[in-house]
């Protein structure tokens, strides 16, 4: 059983990996910003899913710190890190 | 196993197929908007199946309350940081990719 | 402060009770019911309600308890079919999708309430809120083919349903975002193509 669990959790992680190409790819900040979003998301499941695999309750908080630091980082990243104007759309794109 | 076991493994496997299908959505869709569609709908949906799966393995309903909480706690994020990444992308002037016609 | 030599309402002794009582139950389930945890968690509770009543002091709305039920409910089963309709759309090798910006005329007025539909019509099949301004709220359509003024009239009415308010007779609708713009799902000069 507990095999079945890491294996879930292996897949879990290979999700991760998938999505965050995403940030090195961009385009634009928001693109990887959301990937960001992505590993919080998934990191929460992972969390959950190996507290009860590996009978560590503790990680379900840190499972809940996930999910409040990634709502912080999104608004942070929104309020704060990207200002860009108008016209400055392309910036990050590549040709 | 138990019949509890199986059914929380598949309820997890499903979950996973969402977590993935998010992942493939935000690596295959074009632009910034439709991968934050894919991301919010698609995640909250493999953590729902998560957290269901994973209750029915758990020792106590606190657990179980507990993970319920965290679970609200993405969607609420994820549906609020979507829609100011949304909002941000948009009043900076992201253009929304179209169908080629 | 005004007022604040006279004796406290009803309503205005209840708030710090029922905060801290909130709060209270948060903690027990976060430290998943460990009693050794109150020496933390009585800390935890005092302050997390002396910054809640300095940060929002009074709260001008109530749920319905039927309506949150309702609300619930179309929750749940909207938010499945989402992420259905996404996962399926993001694996098909074809990619079958067709997105526009539209705007849809909001009929709901408070704004913690459209705080709630933006969030909720995020949620459902293919549609994403990216900005509320005046009375329109701007969302990322993925796919025209949806229904998603239908869509977005059942949560604004499911949300007016929670929090017992009325919907404006007038919008409901969903229009191109500004005059001149590209048409938007089958509206405007999508005919004229």
């Amino acid at each position: 059983m507990k095999l079945i669990l890491v294996g879930i959790a292996s897949a879990l992680l290979l999700s991760i990996i998938v999505g965050l190409s995403r940030v090195e790819r961009g385009p634009t900040p928001a693109d990887r910003m959301l990937a960001a979003q992505l590993f919080g998301t998934t990191g929460v499941a992972i969390l959950l899913l190996l507290a009860e695999a590996m009978e560590t309750p503790a990680l379900r908080d840190v499972a809940l710190v996930f999910a409040l630091l990634a709502a912080m980082a999104a608004v942070a990243f929104v309020k704060r890190a990207w200002h860009p104007g108008p016209g400055e759309s392309e910036k990050g794109e590549r040709p | 196993m138990s019949v509890i076991d199986v059914v929380s493994v598949l309820l997890l496997v499903a979950g996973t197929f969402f977590f993935l299908a998010g992942s493939t959505g935000v690596l295959r869709f074009p632009d910034v908007y439709t991968r934050l569609h894919a991301l919010t709908k698609a995640d909250n949906l493999g953590l729902g199946f998560f957290v269901i799966g994973l209750s029915l393995r758990a020792d106590s309903w606190v657990v179980v309350v507990k993970m319920v909480l965290i679970w609200a706690l993405v969607i609420v994020a994820g549906a609020t940081a979507g829609h100011l990444v949304a909002e941000a992308a948009r009043t900076s002037g992201v253009v929304p990719w179209r169908k080629p016609r | 402060m005004p007022g604040s030599t006279q004796l406290l309402s009803a309503a205005q002794a209840r708030r710090p009770v029922e905060r801290a009582l909130l709060f209270a139950g948060v903690w027990f389930v976060v430290a998943e019911a460990d009693l050794s945890s109150w020496t933390f968690g009585v800390p935890f509770v005092l302050v997390a309600t002396i910054a809640s009543l300095r940060l929002t002091p009074a709260r001008e709305w109530r749920i319905r308890p039927a309506g949150a039920l309702r609300y619930a409910w179309f929750f749940a089963h909207q938010s499945v079919a989402g992420g259905f309709d996404v996962a399926l759309r993001a694996i098909r090798p074809s990619l079958p999708i067709d997105p526009k910006l539209v705007c849809y005329r909001l009929r709901i007025g408070p704004e913690h309430a459209r705080v709630l539909v933006a969030d909720t019509v995020s949620l459902l099949p293919g549609t994403l809120s990216a900005g509320i301004e005046e009375d329109s709220l701007t969302m990322h359509v993925l796919d025209c083919g949806l229904p998603v003024e239908e869509g977005t009239r059942l949560v604004e009415e499911h949300v007016a349903d929670l929090f017992g308010i009325e919907l404006a007779e007038e919008g409901g609708t969903i229009g191109p975002c500004e005059v001149g713009s590209v048409g938007t799902c089958g509206i405007g000069s999508e005919g004229a193509r």
